[in-house]
């Protein structure tokens, strides 16, 4: 006689792969990282010292360190901020009638997925003071007296930012256009026979309307600005004045590898999460604060 | 029609049957994996055959050669050290192979180096990598960074070749052509990639007659010869194209190739490739891009280039270390290394001195074509005006964490830093303070 497994058993035996795969591949990683923040630790040599909180103390007074996470945040907001109006206009424009509708809405996702290798090729390529058409069209039509540097010192930033925004905006796009098809029309007939403007049926019904998907969105598209890595990387790479967008990510990444400090490469990686679980706790209270008001 | 179901019925077998003898064929075979730095076609395709030709005489044994990117290799063998995955043998630079040994990371290689009877090494090379008494890197081939004009320009303009770091401005500037409000030549091109400001630090440095460490192995960037170096970056940046600090290594070659620049201050043998083939067919000879020395500053003698070598390395858990040295053994013989060498003849150059005498290796129409290219490299050999990245005097190489302060990329830091308009005496300072930090946090310094 076949004996069955109790219910409790059963249950937690289906959830198990799903359990075994968070432990071992966001709990671990995690709970090393913070471990490893406490060590003087070689990148590549098993020995390792306890310092405590030796690292933490040596970020707290370095400039580098500062530096990089001024830069995170400047770039993080300026990128999710532009994401977010670019996103939300162009997934209004996508939301109305016309014709190629359906053409165009599947080329908005175009710069979504391409690989970021060769988004990056492309536009270090059109951006390219002597030989980027982009200057080359600037120059054409007057627009400028003297080819901009893009990939220099002084425009670096500006440059990954544009191109940060053009990669990722469709994003945005594709969550709110999903959101505003499921808006009822009837609302918008209503406010129009109530005599209400483009304007305030916009400010009045679909912003309301969005209100949940725009707080998944900020969320989600600053935690992933503000720890992009390939991007930014690829965009400074081999370049002197790729220290001009050393953002904490990659500030952590070279003091791994290119310092060999595990340990201090390790405590910046973990600054950065509990920096992030702040701005996330805050950010939902503040939401959820108005919610409740509302 | 039964005909084609039969066969597409056995097709699958087929393939099964295949790919089974092909997995027992590599399984049993001791696979070999070789990184190094040289990716153009035509030296992978040289490679890829001597390694052919060596396994048609070790049957038990599979040599896997993979071209890196030069300026990548110190952050890829990192990684795949970190991640308990390194090749069995490797280039690396001078620096990074003493890191590696003085971390243990490395198994010796003097029975390689034997191979290579001591007077027969050219003598720049002899003490390319050594830690505590021991060889533990063999160059593959050296070659010098050159200083290149456009000689035709310079004289159209009634020039001089620069001596000095100050003539190299003020011909630079000369140089620049303006049309229509554009520049459409100019004068200097320079790249910005990180790797290739550490080697020019080193290598101005030198030929500022400074250093970066001193004896006890303390930085000595706020030394004058550092402030001369920094304050001439700055007058660099005014004569240099504005986006230079963007400019990769292989950008500055074609800037020369193709006229939009006049001077390159870091050419290395490899351009003569690129002039061929992208300079108009009537000015692709050294006539035109002729070779010079290098400027000296003011406070230097002599000129002073960089010294690129990178030496094989293998790695001391290295599972088939025995069967790389032989292989590397196999390579170093004149019957694969002549064919290697004129692969990119003018960057190539050989390690021996019996390679140099070989009628085989002279008889190379390229060789023969930019002659002079090769002698002025010949000419930093043999005067020791060479000397690998960061490294100012020989004294160096037993200094293990050079590798750690061109990673951390502060010199590169400095620079910008100076050509961003910080006075150049705060830049050295704030990079000695960073540099003295490292050393200290990585035990080599003593607070």
């Amino acid at each position: 006689m076949r004996r069955r497994l109790p219910g409790a058993v059963l249950g937690v035996l289906w959830i198990l792969p799903a359990l075994v795969l968070i432990v071992g591949l966001i709990l671990y990683p995690v709970a090393y990282a913070i471990w490893l923040s406490f060590f003087d630790k070689h990148s590549f040599f098993p020995a390792e010292r306890w310092v405590g909180l030796g690292n933490y103390a040596r970020i707290a007074g370095d400039a580098e360190f500062w530096d990089s996470l001024w830069k995170g945040v400047v770039y993080a907001a300026a990128t999710t901020g532009l994401q977010l109006v670019l996103g939300v206009a162009a997934a209004l424009v996508l939301h109305q009638a016309f014709r190629g509708r359906t053409a165009i809405r599947a080329l908005v996702l175009f710069p979504y997925m391409i690989p970021t290798i060769v988004a990056v090729i492309v536009w270090r390529w059109l951006l390219n003071e002597t030989y980027g058409v982009v200057d080359d069209l600037l120059l054409r039509f007057r627009l400028v007296r003297e080819p901009i540097v893009w990939l220099g010192v002084d425009h670096m930033m500006t440059s990954l930012i544009a191109v940060s925004v053009w990669q990722f905006t469709p994003f945005v796009v594709v969550s709110v256009l999903a959101r505003l098809q499921t808006i009822p029309l009837e609302l918008y007939e209503a406010a129009r026979v109530d005599g209400a403007s483009a304007w305030a049926r916009f400010r009045h019904i679909t912003l309301p309307q969005l209100r949940a998907v725009l707080f998944v969105v900020v969320l989600l598209r600053s935690i992933w600005m503000f720890t992009k890595f390939d991007t930014v990387w690829l965009w400074g790479e081999g370049a002197g004045a790729g220290r001009e967008i050393r953002t904490l990510p990659i500030y952590a990444y070279m003091r791994t590898f290119t310092y060999y400090q595990a340990g201090f490469g390790a405590a910046l990686a973990v600054i950065m999460f509990l920096m992030l679980m702040a701005a996330t706790l805050v950010y939902f209270r503040l939401f959820w604060g108005e919610e409740e008001a509302a | 029609m039964i005909r084609s179901r039969a066969l597409a019925a056995a097709l699958p077998g087929f393939a099964l049957v295949l790919s089974v003898t092909v997995l027992a064929d590599a399984a049993d075979k001791k696979v070999i994996r070789l990184w190094q730095t040289e990716t153009e076609p035509q030296t992978l395709a040289v490679l890829n055959q001597t390694a052919a030709e060596y396994e048609k005489t070790h049957p038990d044994v599979s040599i896997k050669i993979e071209g890196l990117a030069w300026g990548d290799l110190e952050k890829k063998l990192t990684a795949a050290l970190a991640a308990g995955a390194p090749p069995d043998a490797t280039h690396g630079q001078p620096i990074t192979c003493v890191s590696f040994a003085a971390k243990g990371l490395l198994r010796p290689v003097d029975d390689l180096a034997d191979s290579i009877p001591k007077d027969n090494l050219v003598d720049a090379f002899r003490n390319l990598c050594r830690w505590d008494g021991r060889t533990y890197g063999v160059g593959h081939s050296p070659a010098s960074s050159v200083f290149v004009y456009r000689k035709d320009l310079l004289e159209q303009k009634g020039l001089k070749v620069p001596r000095t770091w100050g003539e190299l401005v003020q011909v630079a500037d000369a140089l620049r052509e303006v049309k229509d409000g554009q520049v459409v030549r100019w004068g200097l091109t320079m790249t910005g990639q990180p790797l290739f400001i550490n080697i020019a630090v080193g290598e101005l440095l030198k030929t500022n007659g400074g250093r970066l460490f001193d004896a006890e192995g303390r930085p000595t960037l706020t030394e004058r010869p550092v402030i001369e170096l920094l304050d001439f970056y700055k007058q660099l940046n005014r004569v240099l194209p504005p986006g230079w600090t963007g400019h990769g290594y292989l950008d500055t070659f074609a800037n020369l190739a193709n006229g939009k620049a006049a001077m390159l201050y870091q050419a290395y043998g490899r351009g003569v490739g690129y002039i061929e083939k992208y300079a108009p067919k009537e000015i692709a000879d050294p006539d035109h891009f002729a070779v010079a020395d290098k400027m000296v500053g003011p406070s230097g003698k002599t000129p002073a280039a960089q010294l690129d070598c990178e030496p094989w390395m293998v790695f001391k858990d290295a599972k088939g270390g025995n069967e790389a040295v032989d292989f590397l053994r196999f390579f170093f013989r004149d019957e694969s290394y002549i064919p290697y060498l004129h692969s990119v003849p003018i960057h190539l150059l050989p390690i021996k001195k019996s390679t140099y005498r070989n009628p085989r290796y002279a008889d190379n129409a390229t060789i023969r074509k930019w002659r002079s290219w090769v002698d002025m490299q010949e000419k930093y050999f043999r005067n020791d005006w060479i000397k690998p990245v960061l490294v100012t005097d020989w004294d160096d190489m037993t200094k293990p964490y050079l590798l750690e302060v061109m990673g951390s990329g502060i010199l590169v830091d400095m620079v910008l830093d100076s050509v961003k308009g910080m006075p150049s005496a705060e830049a050295a300072a704030r990079a000695q303070k960073r540099v003295e930090e490292l050393l200290a946090s990585s035990g080599y310094l003593k607070k």
